[in-house]
């Protein structure tokens, strides 16, 4: 960079850079004769080959070339933009250009992978990037859109994960709001008798052992001056858009408040399964009961120390059967994921059973044992040696014969069908999405997956990406008690990262109204999702107009398609731009 | 790829959140696919346009394929279903035109759903290219430049072919154009006089050319008859091969079926709206041109109380009562009125060609039509280029006088409820066709309705604000609103048209958000056609009920 740079405004035409890949792309495309083609077409005044663009010398190859060649725009055939981020114009924004004059096609995972044939990997790549140089040479130079962010954060849900981000968050010096539906904190994790493969106890017993180290406790939360917990509450409604949210919630005695915020952690968990959904688990009956109960048992066993006593007749049961995946990994019964935590507590309270009564018959039937923790291992190998029969394999049904139960499992080890006696079972119900989390991810805009958890976007995109919102703990999925607050404490940072920049720049990849053609019908207003449309009068001119809400926008473009007149267009996803780079595409010629 | 074989050329759609991540992984598994499928991501697949679709097959795809977020789980909310039901509509279009509605496909496939999008593809590919090339001639479009001095005298020619050069500033046109009511920048006038003097150089730019209705109110006060339309009509022509483009309504799909219908022998399906008991035949006397009604409930299939595909069926039924069986063919072609007016003569007369011969095989020696522009077109603009067509031509409002008077068609049974009405002169019908006494008498078929006139009525009506699907506006929805507010303030409570355009965008323009009162405009808009038949009781009954009834046109 010297003083006599070339301003951006006498800088012409459109530069193609093609990135080799270190061959990964350079095997399976033939990169001088995709360059020597666009050579040819008008208005491409400059054509690179690099066999790393994203490297340190292909970023000062962009640079040099962006001194030298004088071109505004550039169009680059590389690997994926949205899987590796618009790495390669880093260099190219450092030099002054303006990066939505920029575009990226995917000739990498789109086309060097994908196919064989070198010929036909050419000729693919080379319509690709000739789509690339059309919708380059339309694209809009833009500014980022810059938005403050408040200083204050939600949290919905008040677990361990709500729990632990609300701590961060607020030694950060934040206001948080921490809302949680039920009447107390903790969550599920508090209900626990004991955590494992630790084999700590859950509650605090006013030692400080590990787990309860590292567990948040509901006394620094409730103590905590930035804190305002609000028990019996239920998020309501928000409105707002990145930066400021506005929040309406509702406690169960019929009150309201709301508040401002500028960031979001969404901590609402899970449920369990319900095992009356497979009826021929029995559940009905006082002696099956789930994981969940069973805890309450060990906690009532451990204050009376009367060792374990069964639901139906307080006699302490000399058979426990343990049916793993119960509503999990099976879509015809319950939902098609892994509930990640239940062989390692089951595997714990089947010890801890033994422990109370050696005596104890205790079998556990599974169909994979699972337990991606460090220590797991030895805690499965010790539940072995302390004589914890593990079967591996289905079963069929729990049979009750007049005052007598029995399991009917099919042994896949030994080929053999087992009729088990058994005076208490024990499910290892699965996790799945708490009630309100749909509602929550639509009022907030949070994608769900297959399995109906809630997405985060991908920490790979830009922060802004997120807009202010983190999905944390098991409201993403399965996790066990520290995962989760691993992610509630990642979550916390990002947020409290976005809140501490005081404001956040994200493309201007928004809606905009052509006001000459805008005929205020509010069709566009009615499909947007997100409230960034207003239909309002013009008074100078006595029309409806459309406005929108830069902030509110995320850029999907239902609008755009709506507007029967094409008054409303998405930057950069215009229709003109796209058509072009279509037409590019499909046309033979170069 | 193997000289010769038919490699079809499919454009993929993909979201940014699944359909292209999916390919992304798909490529980081390397798991292969072929390599016709041509990957352009967008924010969500609801941002896809029919219109871009359209594009893209004119352009030179074989297929289309819209890959976006499982349907529960977009990450724009219901974005995928918007996309699903657009691309629903749009395959009915495609059926209609017979481009196969097996060339477009909508996938829902989860980001991490690598070898589902793999397959999805690989199917497709297979599918189309089974189905073999889209059959277009795709020709470049005349892009014949021409040099100023060619534009200066084309210019010339126009002026003097359209009398222009007779104008002599009195400046009537600009008080009665509507456009200039609202949109003060805007003069008739002005524009002969910039063409006047030379100035073709902002031609490919110059918004004036294109904002003109060509509604003809100019030329219906000018003093020394300079046929203002024609000039603007001439100006589009040399404007376009400049360069200049029109804003075309719904992304320009509608130019878009119009210009492939030119270019194309598709086998059509455009006679889905003929129900088992209307009587149709393939050769005849009298040959009824029905345009591009089917075409459009396909279009405009979000539109709610939008039945076109009504106003042909009416035509067939009041003719079938009066014992006329007509002609009606499936390998009709849009009259090329549009593109006529936007610029686009070389299609406009393939078009024609077309239009001509097939009407001419028919045998007919009478053509009717409903639609007000299709009339013009043939009835002048055909006639213009071609001399005498050797048929008669009549718009439905006369013929069906006709048939009145002559005592074939009675008003013998009873329909709906009588009501009070305004009628709405169409400018292709009033003004351009003169068209002003038939609908007025045929309002007495209709038992116990009463007909009041607006105030601008006749050759004053204001224009529904759109000709040619091209350059709504703003203003225009002023003018519409205008309109409909007119027909409110003579106390009727209905508005009838012939025009299916006017009906189109005068419901557009009050269907939705309006700058005043809603009550001002609260007028039912419909149809004559339409009208007559329900008053003469010739609608089925399930009709009202507007279920799907027996194969209707709006068959999802």
């Amino acid at each position: 960079m010297n003083g006599d740079e070339k301003v951006q405004g006498q800088r012409k035409g459109v530069a193609v850079y093609l990135c080799g890949c270190r061959g990964e792309i350079s095997r399976k495309v033939d990169l001088e004769a995709v360059a020597e083609r666009l050579k040819a077409r008008p208005g491409v005044v400059a054509v690179g080959i690099h066999e790393a663009l994203c490297s340190k010398e292909g970023q000062e190859f962009l640079k040099k070339e962006y001194a030298e060649k004088g071109f505004e725009r550039a169009a680059v055939g590389a690997c994926s933009p949205t899987l590796q981020g618009l790495i390669v114009s880093r260099s190219l924004e450092e030099e002054g250009m303006n990066r939505y004059l920029f575009d990226q096609v995917n000739i990498r995972e789109h086309c060097a992978w994908v196919h064989a044939d070198r010929g036909a990997a050419t000729d693919k790549a080379l319509s690709l990037v000739r789509g690339s140089v059309a919708k380059a040479e339309r694209l809009l130079p833009l500014e980022d859109i810059e938005v403050p962010i408040l200083g204050a954060a939600l949290v919905i849900g008040g677990g361990v994960t709500g729990m632990a981000a609300a701590l961060d968050i607020s030694a950060q010096g934040y206001k948080v709001y921490l809302v949680e539906r039920t009447g107390e904190l903790g969550g599920r994790a508090y209900k626990l008798s004991m955590t494992f493969p630790t084999h700590n106890c859950g509650i605090c017993c006013m030692q400080y052992c590990k787990e309860c180290v590292f567990t948040p406790k509901i006394e620094d939360v409730i103590q905590n001056k930035n804190i305002e917990v609000m028990l019996g509450t239920e998020v309501e409604d928000i409105s707002g858009g990145f930066g400021k949210r506005h929040v309406r919630v509702k406690g169960t005695d019929g009150t309201t408040k709301e508040f401002d915020v500028g960031t979001i952690i969404v901590a609402t968990g899970t449920k369990t399964f319900d095992p009356r959904r497979i009826p021929e688990l029995r559940y009905g009956h006082p002696d099956v009961i789930t994981t969940v109960e069973l805890e309450q048992l060990l906690v009532e066993q451990r204050e009376k120390g009367e060792g374990l006593r069964r639901p139906s007749d307080k006699k302490r049961p000399k058979t426990v059967n343990f049916i793993q995946c119960v509503g999990s990994r099976d879509r015809t019964k319950g939902n098609l994921h892994c509930s990640l935590v239940c062989c390692t507590y089951a595997i714990g309270q089947a010890r801890e059973i033994v422990k109370i009564d050696p005596d104890a018959h205790v079998y556990i039937h599974y169909i994979d044992l699972r337990g991606p923790y460090r220590g797991f291992e030895e805690f499965y190998d010790a539940a072995k040696v302390e004589g914890i029969i593990f079967v591996r394999g289905r079963i069929s049904e729990i049979v009750l014969d007049k005052d007598k139960m029995f399991v009917r499992a099919f042994d896949t080890d030994s080929d053999t069908l087992l009729n088990i006696d058994s005076d208490l079972v024990v499910l290892s119900v699965g996790q799945e999405p708490a009630d309100d989390s749909d509602r929550i991810a639509k009022m907030l805009h949070i994608q769900t997956d297959i399995d109906r958890f809630m997405k985060d976007i991908n920490p790979m995109f830009p922060p802004e990406f997120r807009r202010g919102i983190y999905v944390a703990g098991t409201a993403q999925g399965p996790k066990g008690i520290r995962y989760s607050i691993e992610d509630a404490r990642a979550a916390a940072a990002s947020a409290v990262e976005v809140m501490k920049r005081g404001k956040v720049r994200f493309p201007r990849i928004v809606a905009h109204v052509d006001e000459t053609r805008c005929r205020g019908c509010g069709r566009c207003e009615e499909v947007c999702q997100y409230g960034a449309i207003t239909v309002a009068e013009d008074k100078q001119r006595g029309v409806l107009l459309a406005k929108v809400d830069e902030i509110r926008c995320e850029g999907c473009g239902t609008c755009a398609v709506t507007c029967c007149n094409k008054a409303i267009t998405v930057y950069n996803f215009l229709r003109s731009q796209v058509e072009a780079q279509i037409r590019a595409i499909v046309q033979e010629e170069a | 790829m193997t000289e010769g074989a038919f490699e079809p050329k499919i454009v993929a759609f993909t979201c940014t959140w699944c359909g292209y991540p999916s390919a992304n992984l798909a490529g980081v598994n390397k798991i292969q696919y072929p390599p016709n499928v041509r990957i352009v991501r967008v924010m969500c697949s609801g941002s896809v346009e029919p219109s871009v679709i359209m594009d893209a097959f004119e352009s030179g795809a074989d297929g289309v394929i819209v890959i976006g977020c499982l349907i529960d789980n977009c990450h724009y909310v219901s974005g995928n279903k918007n996309a699903q039901e657009r691309v629903d509509a749009l395959k009915e279009l495609f059926d209609i035109m017979g481009m196969d509605s097996r060339r477009l496909r909508t996938e829902w496939i989860n980001a991490s759903e690598r070898t589902r999008f793999a397959k999805s593809v690989t199917d497709f590919v297979e599918e189309v290219r089974a189905l073999g090339p889209l059959p277009l001639k795709r020709e470049s479009k005349g892009t014949k430049a021409k040099t100023k001095e060619q534009t200066v005298a084309a210019v010339k020619g126009i002026i003097e072919d359209t009398g222009a050069f007779d104008c002599v500033e009195c400046g009537k046109c600009t008080t009665v154009c509507p456009i200039a009511k609202f949109d003060s920048e805007f003069a008739p006038r002005a524009i002969v006089l910039r063409a006047m003097e030379g100035i073709v150089e902002n031609i490919s730019t110059d918004r004036d050319i294109w904002t003109c209705t060509t509604c003809e109110q100019c030329n219906s006060m000018c003093p020394y008859k300079v046929d203002y339309s024609g000039f603007i009509r001439g100006m589009r022509e040399e404007a376009t091969a400049a360069g200049a483009a029109p804003l075309c309504s719904k992304g320009g799909i509608i130019h878009a079926t119009q210009r492939i219908m030119a270019n194309s022998d598709l086998k059509q399906d455009r006679l889905r709206w003929v129900k088992q008991d209307m009587k149709v035949a393939d050769k005849g006397d009298v040959f009824y041109f029905v345009g591009c009604l089917p075409h459009y409930d396909a279009i405009f299939r979000d539109r709610k109380d939008l039945s076109m595909t009504s106003i042909c069926e009416s035509a067939v039924r009041l003719m079938n009562k009066a014992g006329v069986v007509p002609v009606v063919s499936n390998d009709e072609k849009c009259c090329g009125h549009d593109l006529n007016w936007t610029g686009n003569e070389e299609d406009f007369e393939k078009l024609m060609e077309h239009n001509v011969g097939l009407i001419k095989a028919s045998g007919a020696k009478k053509v009717v039509f409903t639609c007000p522009e299709c009339y013009r077109t043939m009835n002048m603009d055909y006639a213009d280029l071609k001399g005498e067509l050797g048929f008669e031509m009549q718009h439905m409002s006369d013929y069906l006088k006709e048939l009145i008077d002559s005592g074939q068609l009675k008003a013998d049974k009873a329909g709906g409820e009588p009501f009070k009405f305004t009628y709405h002169d169409s400018c292709r019908l009033g003004r351009h066709s003169g068209v002003y006494d038939s609908p007025r008498k045929l309002a007495a078929s209709m038992k116990g309705c009463e007909l009041v006139e607006m105030v601008n009525t006749r050759d004053k009506a204001i224009c529904c604000g759109v000709a040619g699907w091209a350059n709504c506006n703003t203003n225009v929805k002023r003018m519409q609103v205008d309109r409909v507010m007119e027909a409110k303030k003579t106390g009727a409570n209905r508005m009838l048209l012939f025009c299916p355009k006017c009906q189109i965008h005068l419901k557009c323009a009050v269907q939705d958000k309006v700058h005043v009162d809603k009550a001002l405009v609260d007028v039912v808009i419909e149809d004559f056609t339409v009208a007559m038949a329900r008053m003469m009781g010739l609608m089925p009954q399930e009709r009202k009920a507007s279920t799907d009834g027996d194969g209707g046109s709006k068959a999802r």
